[in-house]
């Protein structure tokens, strides 16, 4: 798996993860007992420490002289000022997906308040004109949310799904991760890659 | 007298600042430092002061504010005496193992000949021995005091590995004392001015094993049984925090120090640069700087180039300690008594007939 | 300063040796031996004597001393004093019989070399290593051997002892 950090303010890209094309399998001897040369130590360590000393004396370099726009050879990422942009399978906030005009999607069916396991979900049904239902209400605990992906599962109108958000998630005061419907109206523009990969994962059950 | 006096003091203010001033402190930041560039992180960099991290340095210091403010825990069944001695027990002999380690030659200043050692002890090499001798006692104390079994356990381990790899260390040593003529580690290190005769072509063997049991006295990894953090939390100083858990820490920082400083002085040529001698780094200077002049900047040389190669020994054990994974602890016992112990001894005989037939 | 210097040297061994001597606890005992040594290693070095005073620090204090600790670590004592209360006369008896043979042996080897001229001039090498080594391998070279004979019997019958121990437990 390989995914690249949002740029945002940093100069850097950074690479997390081996490429996918380059993990190859390595042959392994399988031999338990060990060989003379190998019995005798030093040449082994010697070996041990030329490897950590080539990362050593690569990465000094990397240090003293920054490559400029290259990738880096660290994997740390300075997390406030770089971020990574998350792989669509990842499971944040669930958020609710907005029309173009700012309505929710959603019908208030209550099927997502029905499965959400942790009861995280509360909604209060109306009708904007007869025979069609919008939420009054949208209430989503943060506080008992699991991150399931249920609730993103079993709706039927994609009206919900999980979005990449982890930021503020932790809270000192519960109320505050009480989150209303216009809290969590997101445009769907900004969840489009969730909704691809929700469409090809969900296709396979043939829903 | 008074000169004497006075150049004794500067010596040891120098060596004291040096070690616990800036060697001590800063390890701790190389230590994670290289541990992070060696597995591809980027380590430390957080601490700031004014929004300036000077690339990690300010954690030595939040380290030292931190550990002084701590409270000074002794636990209840204790042996408090012993408890607090311990620590003491073990930083004093890491101190002042450096008294005898030269880090510059014999030079003539306004007169005076002064000799960049502190005491130049006839019995040279063996004082290191019988400090390290007694900083076991730091250890095994510091464990049978604490009244805690894994201290207890990290105590006897400590005890009988420092014994075992104290015979093999001496004996290691031995072939260079012949090789050489002398225990005096000035006389080692002024006949070392010739880059052939560098101890670690006269006694590679010698330089291996030395470095191996080194380590092992020091109780760093590969070797680091006594305080193996998986079985033994934290082994000998498991309860041990604040001042005291500093002092452990300390003196295991300038044990490398000293580890790092014999090897360079026994083995690879003290102050010298290869295939310079003293004499003609003073010709060199005093082409442009009088006498006087060239034999402050002749120190100055052998000085910079003794803490250069000081350094990169350092740098060698940290790189081992991040490479290595820990023995066991049979393991450890066995390499001394069957592999290091034995081999010493051949080396030992072989350096003997050499040195007999020549 | 130097008589100064002994004074201490002195005092302090012989305090921790009394103390050795009186306290109960085992560690204690031996951590006041430890110091004895040390003293006497001080006392050593002043007497010019440098290459004892380290020996005397690295076998003694050093390696038998910590072995000692070991076993008394190991075997955790602590509990068992007071155990030898009953027969604490004949052992005392034993050892005052013991140090006074001692004492008289040594008055008489004392008379014997006649007793140290006060002042004499200490020789340029006296004591360095090389004067201790020329003196161990030509003069006392056979009580040297002798002893080191003494030494690997006993570290062989230590071997022998612990082996058939082993052996034993196995059958
Ligand atoms: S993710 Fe799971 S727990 Fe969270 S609201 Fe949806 S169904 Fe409930
Ligand atoms: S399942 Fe979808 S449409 Fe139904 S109430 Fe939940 S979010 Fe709204």
């Amino acid at each position: 798996m390989s995914t690249t950090t949002g740029l945002g303010q940093s100069p850097y890209s950074v690479q997390v993860g081996v490429p996918a094309a380059v993990l190859k399998a390595k042959k392994v001897r399988r031999r338990l007992d060990l060989t003379l040369w190998e019995k005798l130590y030093v040449a082994e360590i010697v070996r041990g420490l030329v490897i950590t000393s080539k990362h050593f004396f690569i990465n000094m370099l990397g240090f003293i002289f920054p490559p400029a726009g290259k990738k880096r050879k660290v994997f740390t990422v300075y997390y406030p000022e770089e971020k990574l942009t998350l792989p669509s399978a990842y499971r944040g906030r669930p958020v609710l997906v907005a029309h173009a005009d700012g309505s929710e999607k959603c019908v208030a069916c209550g099927l997502c308040e029905k499965m959400c396991p942790a009861h995280a979900i509360s909604i209060v049904a109306a009708e904007k004109a007869p025979g069609e239902r919008y939420p009054a209400r949208y209430t989503l605990d943060l506080g008992r949310c699991v991150y399931c992906g249920y609730c993103e599962e079993v709706c039927p109108k994609e009206a919900i799904v999980m979005s990449d958000e982890y930021q503020g998630l932790a809270q000192g005061d519960r109320n505050l991760l009480r989150f209303q419907k216009e809290q969590l109206l997101r445009p769907e523009g900004k969840v489009k890659t969730r909704l691809y990969f929700v469409r090809r994962i969900y296709s396979k059950w043939n829903y | 007298m008074l000169a004497d006096l006075i150049e004794s003091l500067a010596k040891i203010v120098f060596i004291f600042t040096v070690n616990v001033g800036v060697f001590a402190p800063i390890l701790g930041w190389v230590e994670r430092k290289q541990s992070a560039v060696m597995q591809d992180r980027i380590g430390a960099n957080r601490a700031d002061i004014l929004g300036f991290t000077a690339i990690g340095l300010f954690h030595s210091l939040a380290d030292a504010v931190k550990l002084l403010t701590k409270e000074d825990f002794v636990p209840a069944n204790a042996n408090k005496f012993f408890h607090t001695l311990a620590p003491f027990i073990a930083l004093v002999p890491a101190i002042s193992a450096f008294a005898i380690i030269p880090f510059g030659g014999r030079y003539e200043l306004f007169g005076r000949e002064i000799n960049l050692v502190i005491a130049d002890l006839d019995v040279g090499i063996l004082y290191v021995f019988a400090l390290a001798g007694l900083a076991t006692y730091g250890t095994v104390l510091a464990g049978w005091s604490s009244r805690s079994n894994w201290s207890l356990l990290g105590g006897l381990r400590a005890s009988a590995q420092m014994l075992s790899y104290e015979v093999a260390m001496g004996l290691s040593i031995i072939g260079i004392i012949i090789v050489y003529g002398s225990l005096r580690l000035t006389d080692i290190g002024a006949a070392q001015e010739n880059f052939f005769r560098w101890g670690i072509f006269l006694q590679p063997v010698g330089f291996i094993i030395y470095m191996t049991c080194a380590i092992a006295e020091n109780k760093r990894i590969p070797f680091d049984i006594p305080e193996a953090e998986s079985e033994l939390v934290a082994g000998y100083f498991t309860e041990y925090s604040g001042m005291k858990f500093v002092m452990f820490w300390m003196a295991e920082f300038l044990e490398m120090v000293t580890i790092s400083a014999i090897v360079t002085t026994l083995f690879f040529g003290a102050w010298h640069i290869p295939f310079v001698t003293d004499a003609m780094l003073l010709s060199w200077f005093s082409g442009f700087a009088g006498p006087n002049g060239a034999a402050a900047l002749a120190m100055a040389v052998n000085i910079a180039v003794f803490f250069a190669k000081v350094s990169f020994f350092i740098w060698l054990q940290m790189t081992i300690r991040w490479t290595l994974p820990r023995f066991r602890y049979d393991q450890v016992m066995r390499m001394c008594w069957k592999m290091l112990l034995p081999l010493s001894l051949i080396n030992l005989s072989i350096t003997g007939l050499v040195v007999l037939l020549l | 300063m130097e008589l100064l210097i002994f004074y201490a040297f002195c005092v302090g061994a012989v305090v921790s040796a009394l103390l050795m001597v009186t306290t109960k606890r085992p560690v204690r005992a031996a951590m006041s031996l430890v110091a004895t040594m040390s003293f006497l290693a001080g006392l050593y070095a002043l007497l010019n004597a440098h290459l004892i005073a380290v020996l005397q620090l690295i076998v003694y204090a050093g390696a038998i001393m910590v072995l000692f600790l070991f076993v008394i670590m190991l075997l955790n004592i602590e509990e068992k004093e007071g155990k030898l209360a009953k027969n604490v006369f004949f052992i005392q008896l034993a050892g005052t019989v013991v140090v006074g043979i001692l004492m008289v042996a040594m008055v008489v080897v004392m008379n014997k070399i006649g007793a140290p001229v006060a002042g004499a001039a200490v020789d340029e090498t006296f004591g360095t290593t090389k004067a201790v080594g020329w003196m161990l391998f030509t003069k006392y070279l056979l009580p040297f051997e002798i002893a080191s004979v003494l030494l690997l019997a006993a570290i062989v019958g230590a071997v022998i002892l612990a082996k058939r121990r082993i052996d034993n437990s196995k059958a």
